[in-house]
């Protein structure tokens, strides 16, 4: 899911940047003190994700988990994601440090979507409720992030088409995964403290 | 472009770093031996090895064993400048390495201090061929060094797992860090 160095024109990396820029600016904003370990948990996890492969036939994918970041930490989950990557990229050379900007957005963006529109409905309780929901918000975080480099990919001078389908396609394992993952996260978190929901009612926009 | 786009999936996916192809070269005298495996500790298997030369010609073939070696003995004068071995494992896996021209064998390397020295020692003790005697010590320590070098490729790659540890410790820090500041801020907040 990380674009590297190299593949993206310059304008989409500008774009790309002043976009991370400014989800940052809002992100920091609403990382409230009571906030920060838990987004440093999530990007730690978020860190540690992307370097677990899932095997799918001769080729493999990586979990991303940003769609249990943005269904916990809202726009919080900019800069847990961000540092996330910028790590990555540091340590392993996933992605790259001018397509941070893109890279941050393409996965922070979806993440903090999907978790927006979902938490409000998980946050109604009921066993099927959380359940369906955090899947859905799992594997929404994900898609949107495909379409999102696709569109990165398009405005490079890409077939979208061509582009969106291989990195849909070769994503739908992961969105599987990642809705069980969320679910049953989203199922724990209302069991065992729910106001990690509750909390981010308050300090939403 | 389509490459590009092809490149871009395959290191996003990362199927590369699923199974990172650990390749290595050593020249062993006459001949170039090597080992292909993948980082999840598997060998690969029976797999041909095609040699070329600087500028793409191809000079030979060869295969790994059962343990992911392989060795090729060049036949006739090599050409100058470096080699390179290729090792298309399927599925996207392919070994490039590349071995450089001072390690080419055939070329004009000195014999090794070691050697010469033995080789002065048995002067006097008795009428021992001294090239034989040579290759017989540099087939010995290549032997000798072998588990060693397998070693410092699996040392490479645990190293890879202390800097996942690293990290989460810095992600950690970091938010420990800004956590100080904002709680420091909002207790002085709390004080006007």
């Amino acid at each position: 899911m990380h674009i590297v160095d190299g593949a993206l024109a310059t304008p989409v990396l500008i774009a790309g940047a002043a976009a991370t820029a400014g989800g940052l600016a809002i992100g920091l904003r609403q990382l409230t003190t009571e906030r920060i370990p838990t987004a440093g948990v999530l990007s730690a996890g978020f860190f540690v994700a992307s370097l677990i492969h899932v095997p799918i036939g001769i080729s493999s994918v990586h979990l991303i988990m940003n769609g249990i970041a943005g269904l916990i930490l809202g726009w919080a989950a900019f800069p847990a994601l961000f540092v996330g990557l910028l790590l990555q990229a540091v340590t392993f050379g996933f992605g790259g440090i001018t397509v941070l900007g893109v890279n941050a957005v393409n996965i922070a963006l979806p993440a903090v979507l999907a978790g927006v529109i979902c938490r409000s409905f998980i946050r109604k309780g009921g066993r099927n409720n959380v359940l369906i929901w955090g899947s859905i918000c799992g594997a929404l975080a994900i898609a949107l992030t495909t379409i999102m480099v696709s569109v990165s990919l398009a405005l490079s001078g890409e077939e979208f088409n061509e582009a969106a389908y291989l990195v849909f396609v070769s994503h739908i394992p992961v969105m599987v995964i990642e809705g069980a993952l969320t679910a049953a996260a989203a199922w724990l978190i209302m069991q065992v403290k729910p106001e990690l929901f509750g909390l981010s009612q308050m300090k939403d926009v | 472009m389509r490459y590009l786009l092809l490149s871009a999936l395959l290191l996003s996916a990362s199927p590369a770093m699923a199974h990172k192809i650990i390749a290595d070269l050593f020249p062993a005298g006459d001949a170039v031996e090597g080992e292909i495996g993948f980082s999840s500790g598997d060998m690969a298997v029976d797999a041909r090895v095609e040699i070329y030369d600087i500028s793409g010609n191809k000079l030979g073939e060869t295969r790994t064993d059962e343990d992911g070696f392989f060795a090729w003995t060049p036949e006739g004068t090599l050409p100058a400048g470096p080699l390179k071995f290729i090792s298309d494992l399927g599925a996207g896996h392919v070994a490039e390495m590349v071995l450089p021209a001072e390690d080419v064998p055939g070329g004009s390397l000195p014999a090794t201090p070691g050697a010469v020295e033995l080789n002065l020692d048995t002067t006097s003790a008795a009428p021992v061929n001294a090239d034989a005697l040579a290759d017989v010590v540099a087939a010995a320590v290549r032997n000798e060094l072998r588990p060693i070098r397998r070693e410092l490729v699996q040392i490479r790659e645990r190293n890879r797992f202390s800097t996942i540890l690293g990290g989460i410790g810095l992600i950690f820090g970091l938010f420990g860090a800004f956590f100080y500041f904002s709680a420091r801020r909002q207790l002085k907040d709390a004080e006007k």
